[in-house]
Formats: C-alpha cells, structure tokens, sequence
C-alpha cells in the first residue's frame, strides 16, 4: 500500500460526493477524434460481375412514365421549364462509368447530371435500386 | 472563409432502433444499416434537420447533455463525425 504525503491529493471524499449527486443532465460519452463511430453494412446483394454491369436502370421508374426529370433529380410534369424528358433505360456499366465522371451514353451534360441525381435518389421498391445499390459494392 | 453546415437526413428516411451502448440506423434510400455509437445518434437527433455548423452542433449537444468543461476541445471530435456522416449520406454537407 503507498504511503502518499500528497498534500495536494484533491479531497476523495469531495470527489465520491459529486459522483454520487445525480446531475440534471444525461453524461455524452463523445469518444475520440480518430475512433470511429460508424459500422456499415449493405444489403446483401450476390450477383456476379457480369450481371451487374447488364443490370438496368430504367429512367424514371416504370411506373412513373410520362414525367420529366429536374436538373436535381426530383420528377416533375412535363411542362416544367428546365426539366428533361425522360423514358430512357441504362445498362449497370454506363451508371458505373457516369458515377466516375463520364457522362451517360446520348445524353448532354446538363441531362446527364440530372438523370444521375434521379437515379442517386431511387429507393428500395423503385425499379433499378438494386441495380444502382450493386454499383457501389466493393469488389 | 465560412464555416461548414450540415444537415441531418430527413428522419423519415431513417428507422433508428436503439439498443444498449449501440443503435441501429436503418437508411431507407440506400438500404444499408449503419450500426453507430454515441455521440453519433445523439447528434442527428439534436441536429433536426436545420442546417448546423460545428460549434452550434456541439452547443445543441451541450444544452441536452452533461458533456464535461472542456467542450472547445470537442469541436474535432464533432467535426470528425460529421465527416464519417457526410461520407455515409446520413448528413448532407451544405
């Protein structure tokens, strides 16, 4: 057992108190900056190379033909100043190689932008959502 | 140079299922679970879905929870998790 002659050892007895006083607000453990706090996990998707770069996105989805797509993605009627007619379907690899950069195969910039943030935009139930979530699994 | 914002995806997107010292986030857009620790399900929680820099993060958190006194040294830490969020789509940076 040591034998401290701390004198300035800050008070136990002080210190066990304010431990056992209830404070009025929940203790946030805020961890560290370099400690991550986040662990993902993807919906589990098996499909081979070659099918995933054949998979289709239709744009918009099949069951919404007959709206245009907004330079944000969002799906509007087609009387919308800005927006770009739709009913266009693209393959796995194009969606692969436009995430990358490049454009959509027949499209402009501006239209090609606005087909990728509705695509980015496609829920689960949406046609092509699996298709778009198999892009973005590692390989 | 102006300070940063972000934004909490909106909550319907989200099914968030606590459990012990861990929740689960459920992202319906991308149908991925993201299985996170604090500070990271209270700070979308205070974050709402108002467009927040660092220090107004921490201050929200800060008003709800007993963080400690040291709080300036926080703001990395809370800088640090809103770039793990930004890079997962559960925030938007602004």
């Amino acid at each position: 057992m040591n034998d401290r002659e701390d004198h300035s050892q800050p008070d136990e007895a002080q210190a066990a108190e304010s431990l056992a006083v209830p404070s009025r607000r929940q203790m946030l453990m805020m961890g560290a900056v370099a400690t991550s706090a986040v662990v993902s996990i993807r919906p589990a998707l098996a499909q081979s190379a070659a099918s995933v770069m054949n998979c289709e996105i239709p744009v918009p989805d099949m069951g919404r033909a007959g709206q245009y797509i907004a330079a944000d993605g969002r799906l509007v009627p087609p009387d919308t100043p800005g927006a770009f007619p739709a009913g266009r379907v693209f393959k796995g690899e194009d969606v692969k190689a436009a995430i990358k950069g490049r454009s959509l195969p027949g499209t402009s910039y501006e239209q090609s932008q606005a087909y990728m943030n509705y695509i980015r935009r496609l829920q689960a139930g949406n046609s092509g959502f699996t298709c778009y979530a198999s892009l973005q699994m590692p390989r | 140079m102006a300070q940063p914002r972000f934004r909490a995806e909106d909550a319907s997107h989200l099914v968030i299922k606590p459990l012990d010292d861990l929740s689960l986030i459920y992202h319906r857009r991308s149908g991925t679970t993201h299985v996170v620790a604090s500070p990271v399900p209270e700070m979308l929680g205070v974050m709402g879905g108002d467009p927040l820099g660092v220090e107004e993060i921490l201050e929200r958190l800060s008003q709800r929870f007993e963080l400690g006194n040291e709080t300036e040294s926080l703001i990395p830490v809370v800088a640090a998790r809103l770039e793990e969020l930004a890079a997962l789509g559960l925030v938007e940076r602004l």
